[in-house]
């Protein structure tokens, strides 16, 4: 089963950790944005391959809500 | 008495107006930043206007209530459910005892304020439970809330279907400008005619490196009279830089060439200079703001700016709770 992993807070995008092909398991830190001078990590919640990722690190302005990692 | 499953990104205890009295010693105020939504939680559940509640920053709580109680979601909407089922916002609501209050993430606004009946009863320090983590003083242990906490709450009696009248509620800008007031000053004279004029008519966009301290803007360059450009060398190199002074709360303190507001967190002095002042009448828009959305400034008397904040005053009664 597919899963859209979407942001959950508007920010910077800090660190990327997945690509596409990176295999994952559930609790597994995707990537992490920065809002509020917080790292705010975002993780699967289930296990699979990734499929695309729409965000790079450096990236400013991500709104909450975007999908950001699609896992298969 | 609440347990807290989920924290949120930075939920903490906060009352208005906050610590008020100990700014000469360093002191801010903290306290909800957007005090509006705050102020009309905690009239929906029939608290005192001195009531602690939460503040809930972009991503709200999950929170386990042991007792029945009457509680209020304000603000920003993340979505609140209570036991899976969505509730009503800037409505006082029954929570049963063992029930859960879930809140998700902010797509429009930034804080949300749960006031409880009873409000949260954590002790007071020098005057108010509102959480500064800087000092780790005030709200649960000093700090955001965490995982497992139980919070204490007073005796209330809340009566659940009350509503904040539409009219008296803020209006938050889902077009993602946010039009602020600023007053002139302390130190307007440093900043050129050009260097006004592009402040006033210049989008400003919302850094994400912002917080409770400061919100850091993104725009244009500053320039500046002679008072900032040929002046003693003891007020340092840049010209933005001043002999250590005293700062207003809401100053937009230009550090080098970004200007920084300083909000309910901030510090009280430092050797920036401060061109202009956000009023507390608006403290409540950056309290929403967004990173990356624009703030536009509007200049404002000190008079207009004290009228706009006995207008959010009136807004802030019982006879807008029905």
């Amino acid at each position: 089963m597919a899963e859209d992993v979407t942001t959950q807070v508007p920010g910077n995008v800090w660190k990327v950790l997945v690509k596409p092909g990176d295999k994952v398991n559930p609790g597994d830190v995707l990537f992490i944005l920065e809002v509020m001078k917080t790292e705010v990590a975002h993780e699967a919640t289930q296990a699979g391959t990734v499929k695309a990722v729409n965000i790079e690190e450096g990236q400013e302005g991500v709104d909450a809500g975007t999908v950001a990692v699609i896992i298969d | 008495m609440i347990e807290v499953i989920k924290p949120g990104l930075e939920t903490s205890i906060q009352d208005y107006p906050g610590r008020i009295g100990y700014w000469a010693q360093g002191f801010p105020p903290s306290g909800p930043m957007d005090s509006w939504s705050f102020r009309l939680a905690n009239l929906l559940v029939g608290n005192s206007a001195d009531a602690a509640g939460l503040e809930c920053q972009f991503v709200g709580p999950a929170l386990k209530f042991r007792d029945a109680t009457v509680i209020a979601v304000c603000g920003a909407d993340m979505k609140p459910t209570l036991e899976g089922q969505s509730v009503p916002m800037w409505e006082s609501v029954a929570v049963g005892a063992g029930q859960t209050l879930a809140l998700s993430f902010a797509t429009v606004g930034a804080r949300a304020y749960i006031a409880v009946a009873g409000g949260i009863d954590t002790p007071s320090w020098l005057g108010s439970r509102s959480t500064f983590h800087k000092a780790g003083v005030g709200g649960m242990e000093g700090h955001a809330l965490k995982a497992g906490q139980v919070l204490p709450v007073g005796t209330g009696d809340g009566t659940p279907g009350r509503k904040a009248k539409a009219e008296a509620r803020p209006l938050f800008a889902t077009e993602k400008i946010w039009h602020v007031e600023v007053v002139a000053g302390p130190n307007d004279d440093w900043v050129d005619e050009a260097g006004h004029q592009r402040f006033l008519s210049s989008d400003w966009k919302l850094s994400a490196k912002s917080d409770r301290t400061g919100f850091r803007l993104e725009g244009p360059q500053w320039t500046f009279t002679a008072k900032a450009t040929n002046k003693a060398p003891e007020h340092g190199s840049e010209p933005s830089n001043i002999i250590d002074q005293g700062y207003p709360l809401g100053a937009i303190n230009l550090a080098g060439q970004t200007p920084i507001i300083l909000v309910n967190d901030g510090p009280s002095m430092g050797g920036f200079i401060n061109p202009y002042t956000v009023p507390s009448a608006a403290f409540w828009k950056l309290g929403q703001a967004r990173p990356a959305e624009i703030l536009r400034f509007k200049a404002v008397s000190a008079e207009e700016a004290q009228a706009l904040r006995r207008e959010i005053d009136r807004a802030c009664s019982q006879r807008n709770i029905t």
